[in-house]
């Protein structure tokens, strides 16, 4: 009697045959059915798979930073708060790393949650020169330059953050490739990149690009970019220059004004007062009008009076807490704001008139009391609500 | 029976299941679209920084109403002037309660009734005063206290409570709601990073009843260990990180939760605010800022985030979840009642055409079904019509599909690295799934068949009180560790 052994392939082929006539006796329904059920059984079978892999790979990342934090703190705190700028060799010894031993992609991810704690904990006590010698030692400047270069987009983004939070050194090259490229938020990250550490002018892609979307998000990173570049010493844009060379983006231009006013550049109150006369658009008008104000740009008055009675409610608010601000003591412009108070039918533009009054030193002290005394049963609880110090406390304290 | 019925049963059925399943299908590869992206360009301890240095970080104010809530309220509110944010106020909305919540508040927060000039945008019930603190206390100078006549309804406090907002944005919450440290940041960063107008933020939720909560702060998240909130925390899970994800994905979002959702202030107000009469009161209020939106042909985004932001207690017992969803049965009803011109109108966009059309035909008239296939079911059990040899390939396969889902779900969830710190805790939520299609799902059909049948004879209903038990069930650990945000530090995590 001979014995045939099916092949492997045969085997299979066996069974789902055997599977397939059983089906045949059911109705094309079942059938579809049943071919659905054993998709989703595998699929659960790969899914399941791939999370228990997911978790095991993070525990093992979880651990292995464990144990570089408990091994390498005490060293990496000595290098970095060391008064000597060390030598390469010197922060070599002293992390006592294992001869010839090589940094993998997984190893110097694992030093990155130490190495920011570090950061974070020591803030300015950290030697900035030691600090870089660090990062080449463990190979950090080449592992950011690999992941930006070669890695899937979440690790390019990741290592753009990763090289502004550590504030590691990257070669100007690597981050100019994505300056445009078509994934915005990748774009986003390399421009950001680029005006953090760029040494000639890194801003003039934001000049120069006239498909530029610039959002709240990059209005917040640039400003922490620029604060970082004005504390370290590096060269600052020109913002009036801005404000006048971008007319492709207004978002620009207001963010321009915003910094002017944030970073209290008084010399350029001359000239936006010259551009706030020709302006014609609400949103640059009103953010020019915040920083006279707050920049407390006594000679802007005239021109706000001058715009107040053409203007729109909102701006009208602007204008008026920018006097407020100014807080010249002129008595003109507490006239004015008193008229205006009594001829103004909107609610918020009469409140926040009431306020600038209330606040416009002694005489605007005067002037509030007197219109409370003047101005009819109905409107008493404003002046009460402006009086009560309490109620803007949190804001106007 | 006659043949026909039978027929048209059985073919409406299988149609009906297959569009469900291909549905479900659709929503989870929509959510893996979106959580990938969300993946590759967010990391949170990154943009939580940047807006901590940013002057430019937008204010928030907090909206939280309270009723009678004596026991909890000084806690919560201690919890909610903790967060960490630059600029918020939150503003506790004393809805005329009959107990101390208010003299509780004065008292702890060394208030005092403040002249406000109370300017009515929304009309709500009278509004009695506002309470400011006396107190040099940094932290209690963000607190504001409204007093306002019981208006038997949240939505009316909510009103209330944007009518003295002062910020562009504000964040609806229930004062027993236990929010994360950094959830702010979390809900305003959407509105900074799209080129459209985010009118609404959908943050995720879940329930606080496994995990240890100590003075209003999460310690550590674990999932419930009773039966009935661990079925709803599946049940929110699955719908915040499949459900809304994907149709946030397609700027169709048709729910932004009443627990934990952030709106646009100016939008909220000129749609008329939130609806005193409506038992779906969430539902609606996105319903009405869209409408106004495209009405004025602005255009607009809703969007949910993946991070869970807020936690909740969950209905302890069937009494309190019969409670809730017969309300939420209701609701729906009333909403499609009131909403009913948006349905196929392609004024809506997505939402008139999508969302809605999807709603009516896979969740309102889903409970009906239902109901009519186990009554089918029993019927034919009677009559020895049931075929055993292929009931079983049915019922297997959606059950691989259901347990398939849940394990998405988690890996969704692993993946955005949002809930449990401990991957084993995920193991309740199998159980919940295994169990759900048995035990939950046909009580919930019950449940909204109630609260149709009290929409349709219009039986009068008011908001129950919700039984608490309390959110510090379990032990600490003896050195619980701090909830840290989730550190996206590990690209491969």
């Amino acid at each position: 009697m001979e014995y045939y052994t099916l092949s492997r392939y045969a085997y299979w082929k066996y069974y789902i045959l055997i599977m397939y006539y059983r089906l045949a006796e059911y109705p094309p329904v079942v059938r579809a059915w049943f071919v659905f059920g054993a998709i989703c059984l595998l699929l659960l079978v790969l899914v399941v798979l791939g999370n228990a892999f997911r978790t095991l790979s993070h525990y093992r990342f979880e651990r292995t930073a464990r144990h570089n934090s408990r091994r390498y703190w005490e060293r990496m705190r000595e290098i970095v708060l060391s008064e000597r700028t060390l030598e390469l060799a010197e922060v070599g010894s002293i992390l006592e790393l294992p001869k010839n031993y090589k940094m993998k992609e997984r190893h110097c991810r694992s030093f990155i949650p130490t190495l920011l704690e570090l950061k974070q904990s020591l803030g300015d006590r950290i030697s900035r020169p030691n600090w870089l010698r660090l990062l080449q030692v463990l190979k950090m400047p080449a592992y950011f330059e690999s992941q930006i270069l070669s890695g899937s987009t979440r690790k390019r983004v990741q290592g753009f953050k990763d090289v502004a939070d550590l504030d590691a050194n990257l070669k100007e090259a690597v981050a100019s490739r994505y300056l445009f490229t078509k994934d915005r938020k990748l774009q986003m990250h390399a421009r950001l990149h680029a005006a953090r550490f760029g040494t000639s002018y890194p801003f003039k892609v934001l000049e120069e690009d006239p498909n530029l979307l610039f959002t709240d998000e990059m209005v917040v990173k640039y400003h922490n970019v620029l604060v970082y570049r004005n504390e370290n010493g590096l060269a600052m844009p020109n913002f009036i220059r801005w404000c006048n060379r971008v007319p492709l983006n207004e978002e620009l231009r207001i963010f321009a004004v915003n910094e002017i006013r944030l970073f209290g550049r008084k010399e350029d109150c001359a000239e936006l007062l010259s551009m706030l006369q020709a302006s014609r658009d609400e949103a640059f008008s009103c953010a020019i009008i915040r920083c006279l104000g707050e920049l407390e740009y006594v000679p802007a008055e005239k021109e706000f009076c001058r715009r107040y009675l053409s203007a729109s409610f909102t701006e009208r608010q602007v204008l008026a807490e920018a006097m407020g601000a100014i807080g010249s003591g002129n008595k003109e412009i507490l006239k004015f704001l008193v008229d205006d108070f009594l001829q103004t039918t909107d609610y918020v533009t009469r409140m926040i008139l009431l306020r600038v009054i209330y606040r416009y030193g002694e005489m605007g002290r005067k002037a509030f009391y007197q219109l409370k005394e003047k101005t009819s049963e109905e409107y008493q609880p404003y002046f009460a609500h402006i009086e009560c110090d309490l109620i803007d406390s949190s804001r106007y304290a | 029976m006659p043949e026909w019925i039978d027929y048209f049963f059985n073919y409406f059925v299988v149609v009906y299941s297959a569009a469900v399943l291909l549905s479900y299908v659709a929503m989870a590869v929509l959510a893996f679209l979106e959580h990938r992206k969300h993946y590759t360009y967010h990391d949170d301890a990154y943009t939580i920084d940047e807006l901590k240095k940013s002057p430019y970080t937008p204010g928030i104010s907090i909206v939280a109403p309270a009723y009678n809530e004596e026991k909890t309220v000084i806690t919560n509110v201690k919890s909610l002037l903790s967060l960490d944010y630059p600029d918020f106020e939150v503003v506790i909305v004393n809805d005329g309660s009959k107990d101390k919540t208010l003299e509780l508040l004065i008292e702890n927060f060394d208030l005092v009734k403040v002249p406000y000039a109370y300017v009515e945008k929304i009309k709500t019930k009278p509004f009695r005063g506002l309470y400011k603190t006396r107190s040099d206390n940094p932290a209690f100078k963000r607190l504001t206290v409204v007093d306002k006549v019981n208006g038997g309804t949240k939505a009316d406090a909510s009103n209330a409570g944007v009518n003295v907002v002062t910020n562009k944005f504000f964040v609806c919450t229930d004062v027993d709601c236990v929010l994360d440290k950094y959830a702010l940041y979390r809900i305003i960063w959407p509105t900074m990073s799209s080129t459209r107008r985010v009118i609404a933020v959908s943050a995720s939720m879940r329930m606080s009843n496994g995990s240890v909560v100590e003075e209003g702060k999460m310690v550590e998240t674990h999932p419930p260990h009773s039966l009935i909130p661990l079925f709803q925390d599946l049940e929110y899970t699955r719908s915040f990180l499949i459900g809304k994800t994907a149709l946030a994905r397609i700027n169709a979002l048709q729910n932004v939760s009443g627990g934990f959702g952030m709106f646009d202030r100016e939008i909220v107000i000129k749609a008329g605010g939130y609806d005193g009469d409506s038992f779906a009161e969430d539902m609606d209020m996105v319903a009405r800022m869209v409408r106004y939106m495209c009405d004025t042909g602005e255009d607009y985004r809703v969007v949910q985030i993946p991070e869970t932001c807020c936690w909740t207690e969950g209905p302890p017992n069937f009494k309190v979840l019969n409670r809730q969803r017969t309300r939420w049965g209701r609701g729906l009803l009333q909403f499609f009642t009131v909403h009913h011109d948006m349905v196929w109108n392609r004024n809506y966009r997505r939402y008139g055409m999508l969302t809605l059309p999807y709603i009516m035909i896979f969740e309102l008239t889903a409970p009906v079904i239902e109901f009519s296939g186990y009554l089918m079911v029993i019927y034919l059990f009677m009559r020895g019509g049931i075929n055993y040899s292929t009931i079983w390939i049915a019922f297997l396969g959606l059950y691989i599909f259901a347990q398939l889902l849940t394990m998405v779900l988690i890996s969704y969830d692993t993946w955005v690295g949002t809930a449990f710190k401990k991957k084993r805790d995920y193991l309740w939520f199998v159980l919940a799934s295994l169990l759900e299609p048995v035990v939950y799902h046909p009580i919930n059909v019950f449940f909204s068949l109630r609260g149709y049948w009290k929409h349709i004879w219009g039986t009068q209903m008011v908001w129950g009180n919700m039984t608490r038990k309390g959110v510090q069930q379990r032990k600490p650990l003896a050195n619980p560790q701090p909830q840290q945000h989730p550190q996206a530090q590990n690209p491969d995590a």
